[in-house]
């Protein structure tokens, strides 16, 4: 039962609430599957990651079995290969990340004083994707065909010759499938950030924790597409033959790594930030005070953000790359631990000058800096490249990795399990059942992997299924599988604690930990729309400065209180001063994100199988739901075709030319320009490095082709230009034929890129030349068709009205793809025809 | 547009300091490479090549550059009377700052290592 169901509300406040409720409650039964609210769609992200974290545990209790004694025989050596491979692919790609941004989804809007996310449909199609992906990858240990190269599927032990079966499909197909839901969230996170906080919240007044998911946003945007990259590289190269990671071929399988490492190293800090954000956020609650040094902890995720992408290499020590390269990259890994250490220092000096009190959540985090104090230091060891190459591949980096990932991620999101539960359920978590699971965990924890170091020193590589019984390993791997099972009876504690919380955990009050955070002015459990009336907010610490707030909140005496329009409405501020701009509608409930994602597993599905044509019809169904997607938008009389706002607020964002899409497209653009750099580092990297390379004297790709596709999309992006030009000055003369005709020339742009790959006649299957020149030429063409077809769309929307002088938001939407692929496309007929024929052949 | 982006006190300074990090790090690893590919020096030449020497005045040009900003970004944050404004100049002065001690940390090691090697 909800708070305000106990208020004393006026009637008028009490209709507000009725009707809030019925344009944003939660349908019931099987259309429940349509619900896009981010409150609950985040609930799920979590629900769901706390599943796929019982499964990595069960895989890791089952590696602590076949190491707990010398020469076991309990798990085959191709089992154990699965089982360790799984349990990081598990653990990193279907429980941290996402459960991560499934707390970034339920808390943000609630932090900012939004009413959802800038994209609901596209929260809960993320979610589906997460969903099907994780069962298709997970159902592989069912079907006892699960991948086992390792989590990072290192080529070319991955590749098909020495992994024939479906193991690394499973493994490449599933991992990008889920990588379209965290680039979905990563996208909205960074738009819902810096377009809807509530009015007056400034970018350097709101929350730090709102500054850590926009540094991980951001880093997912950047950092994942290498992966996601890679993992189509290597998909086409075990499913048709192009040799991308083949020597042979022209290929290299180092490049892999770099692609890999490229998003592996970030994605550790990815990890990170979140849990660094709980910390500052929990530590100044329980220290009852102000964070010390805002300002220095803004540095330090910036910085942390960007030299995280500079570390790659480390994990690539032992390559065979040149000592001065390794000392750039060692130097960077050492400087990693500046930003790490001003945030220690932050927390420690809050600590010291509050009144700390230590109740569970704090005791969590307690828990968390002495473990990720312990392996920060072992990280600073292994970023000296003689100690590095000493301890490569053992136990003691399995044990440093635990220390960071275990200590910089779970032990956070279990203070935030503690310190959100009463939003969540309006109870009070139970001190000393979290007590005794907390001790069982952090001394399991510990029991486990310090001793694991010192396994390592002596030698144990990791991945290895069993040892000899005169290796003098025995007692080591024992301790550490007594103290994995002793951690599993703390996780198994844990959830008997939370069951029991729902059932018997003591009310809470309002504001149980006297917190300064908006997201304790709401009602508890949360309400659909979270604030029945969004207030003005000037300050980091809302809730200390006003304790009146939830009150007034509730009676609808703040902004956009008003339901009358029926639609769902959050503010659109300026992304610097939190000025209000406009009124952004949002899409209600809709079956298209599962039908999307429900269409992309079958593409998954079949190519897993490698039924093509079921894949190119599943892709051809799920290319017209997006489409159909996209067309449900703007004055579309599903969603607001009426621009009437209330006197004195802010024209709905459709009515405008810089809403919430705009900036949507420019972000998804960072992803998308992040995955064609990869690809051209890609081809640089082969060209100079791999050793079988082979450049032909002269390009087979028509010239005067190329500059003629290239000249129909800059004319184009020339004409949209002039028609958005237009638009801004209210005149929509000749639209629907002005989009027409850069529909038109987006057809030509396809056709003559068609003719181009036609005529070159390239044997992608023989070499990694012509491989790639594919895969680029391919990209290209992709934008082309992609860019056309929205045109035209755009031009159908003209004549049934969505789409003019009044509603000119769709068109500059489109223009910003327009102008990245003419961009893009110039750059790519620089380096793949414009360098190699200058240069020559060889 | 540019103008305003340019004035220290815009956010856009937050991020400024470690992206010339960034392109730097990427020139001088990249640089490399490449040039360790198409162009080895002989390995008795140890540290004095071409290869050494370009990254070094590289990397104090842009560690240079970065500390004239961080200095900059200080007196930019001394003028203005916004709060905002004050508080964007000093936390970027902090990464410029930073960004130019890790441009110099990280270009030591071309004083001491061949490069190709």
């Amino acid at each position: 039962m909800s708070d305000t169901e106990n208020a004393s509300l006026s009637p008028e406040a009490r209709e507000l609430h009725d009707g809030l409720d019925r344009v944003w409650g939660n349908p019931r039964g099987l259309r429940a599957l349509t619900v896009v609210n981010h409150t609950t769609v985040g609930l799920r992200f979590i629900i769901t990651g706390a599943v796929f974290f019982l499964i990595g545990g069960l895989l890791a209790m089952l590696i602590r079995t076949q190491l707990a004694f010398p020469d076991q025989e309990f798990m085959s050596h191709e089992t154990y290969n699965q089982v360790f491979t799984m349990h990081g692919t598990v653990m990193m790609f279907l429980f941290a990340i996402p459960i991560l941004e499934g707390l970034a989804i339920y808390m943000i809007p609630k932090m900012i004083g939004a009413r959802d996310l800038v994209c609901p449909r596209l929260t809960a199609f993320g979610y589906w994707c997460y969903l099907f992906g994780g069962i298709i990858l997970t159902s592989s240990l069912l079907l006892e065909m699960a991948p086992a190269s390792g989590w990072f599927m290192y080529t070319p032990l991955s590749s098909g010759e020495y992994s024939p079966g479906r193991g690394s499909d499973f493994w490449l197909l599933g991992i990008t499938f889920v990588e379209i839901s965290a680039l979905s969230a990563g996208v909205e996170l960074v738009v819902s950030i810096l377009r809807t906080r509530t009015q007056g919240m400034a970018l350097h007044k709101m929350p730090l924790f709102a500054w850590y998911i926009l540094a991980m946003a951001l880093m997912i945007v950047v950092g994942f597409p290498p992966l996601i990259l890679g993992s189509i590289l290597l998909e086409l190269e075990r499913a048709t033959g192009m040799p991308f990671f083949d020597v042979s071929g022209g290929g290299d399988p180092v490049l892999w790594a770099h692609l890999f490492w490229l998003f592996g190293h970030p994605e550790v800090y990815i990890i990170f930030l979140p849990g660094a954000g709980i910390v500052s956020t929990l530590i100044p609650v329980f220290a009852g005070r102000p964070i010390v040094g805002y300002g220095w902890v803004v540095a330090a995720v910036i910085i942390m953000g960007f030299v995280s992408f500079g570390l790659w290499v480390h994990h690539m020590f032992t390559l065979g790359i040149p000592q001065l390269a390794l000392a750039f990259f060692s130097a960077a890994s050492m400087l990693v631990a500046i930003p790490t250490a001003i945030q220690i220092f932050v927390w420690l000096s809050t600590l010291w000058l509050g009144r700390p009190v230590m109740k569970l959540p704090m005791l969590w985090i307690v828990g968390f800096l002495v473990i990720f104090v312990l392996g920060g230091l072992t990280g600073v060891m292994l970023a000296l490249v003689p100690f590095n190459w000493q301890v490569h591949d053992t136990h003691f980096v399995v044990a440093h990795m635990h220390y960071v990932l275990v200590g910089g991620m779970l032990f956070p999101l279990m203070a935030a399990l503690y310190y959100w539960l009463p939003q969540v359920s309006g109870r009070m978590p139970s001190e000393r059942l979290g007590r005794w699971s907390f001790w069982l965990i952090f001394l399991g924890f510990n029991t486990t992997f310090l001793v694991m170091h010192w396994t390592g020193l002596l030698g144990m590589r990791r991945r290895v299924f069993t040892y000899d019984a005169d290796m003098g390993w025995g007692l080591y791997n024992l301790i550490s599988s007594v103290g994995g099972f002793m951690m599993a009876a703390g996780i198994a504690l844990l959830l008997l604690d939370i069951a029991l919380h729902f059932r018997f955990g003591k009310k809470a009050s309002q504001n149980p930990w006297n917190a300064d955070g908006l997201e304790w002015a709401m009602p508890k459990p949360p309400t659909a729309y979270n604030f029945v009336s969004l207030p003005a907010i000037e300050t980091r610490h809302p809730l200390w400065e006003d304790p009146e707030l939830p009150r007034t909140i509730e009676e609808g005496r703040h902004g956009l209180a008003n339901i009358d329009h029926g639609r769902r409405e959050t503010w659109g501020t300026d992304p610097l001063t939190g000025k209000l701009r406009e009124t952004i509608h949002l899409s209600g409930n809709s079956w298209l994100p599962l039908l999307a994602a429900l269409a992309l597993a079958v593409v998954c599905i079949s190519l897993l199988v490698r039924i093509y044509p079921l894949a190119a019809v599943a892709t051809v169904v799920s290319i017209v739901i997006l489409l159909h997607w996209s067309w449900v938008n703007g004055a579309h009389p599903k969603m607001a075709p009426d621009a009437t706002v209330a006197p004195g607020e802010p024209p709905l964002h459709s009515r405008t030319m810089n809403g919430p899409g705009v900036w949507t497209m420019s972000v998804s653009h960072l992803a998308n320009g992040s995955l064609f750099l990869s690809l051209l580092f890609g081809w640089f990297y082969l060209w100079t490095v791999a050793p079988e390379w082979q450049m032909p004297a002269t390009s087979p790709l028509s010239m005067p082709m190329l500059v003629a596709a290239g000249g129909a999309l800059t004319l184009g992006t020339l004409w949209l230009v002039k028609l958005v030009r237009r638009l801004r000055q209210h005149d929509d003369t000749g639209l629907s034929g002005g989009l027409y005709f850069a529909a038109a020339l987006g057809a030509l742009q396809s056709v003559l890129l068609g003719v181009v790959i036609w005529q070159a006649d390239l044997a992608p299957t023989e070499t990694a030349h012509d491989a790639t020149l594919l895969v680029a030429l391919l990209y290209v063409l992709i934008h082309a068709l992609l860019g056309g077809l929205l045109c035209l769309l755009q031009g159908l929307r003209v004549g049934y009205g969505y789409v003019s002088a009044e509603v000119p938001y769709e068109p500059v939407v489109v223009l910003r793809l327009w102008n990245y692929n003419v961009v893009v496309y110039w750059i790519l007929f620089v380096a793949i025809w414009g360098i190699p024929t200058l240069l020559g052949g060889g | 547009m540019m103008k305003h982006l340019l004035k220290l006190t815009h956010p856009i300074h937050l991020v400024g300091g470690v992206t010339l990090w960034g392109i730097w790090f990427v020139a001088i690893y990249g640089g490399l490479s490449v040039a360790c590919s198409v162009a080895p020096p002989a390995a008795e030449q140890d540290t004095l090549t071409g290869i050494n020497v370009v990254i070094g005045i590289l990397t104090l040009v842009v560690a240079g550059l970065l500390l004239w900003l961080a200095w900059a970004s200080v007196g930019a944050a001394r003028k203005t009377s916004l709060r905002r404004e004050c508080y964007f100049a000093f936390t970027s002065a902090g990464v410029y700052l930073f960004s130019a001690m890790g441009t110099l940390f990280v270009g030591i090691p071309v004083i001491f290592l061949p490069p190709c090697l």
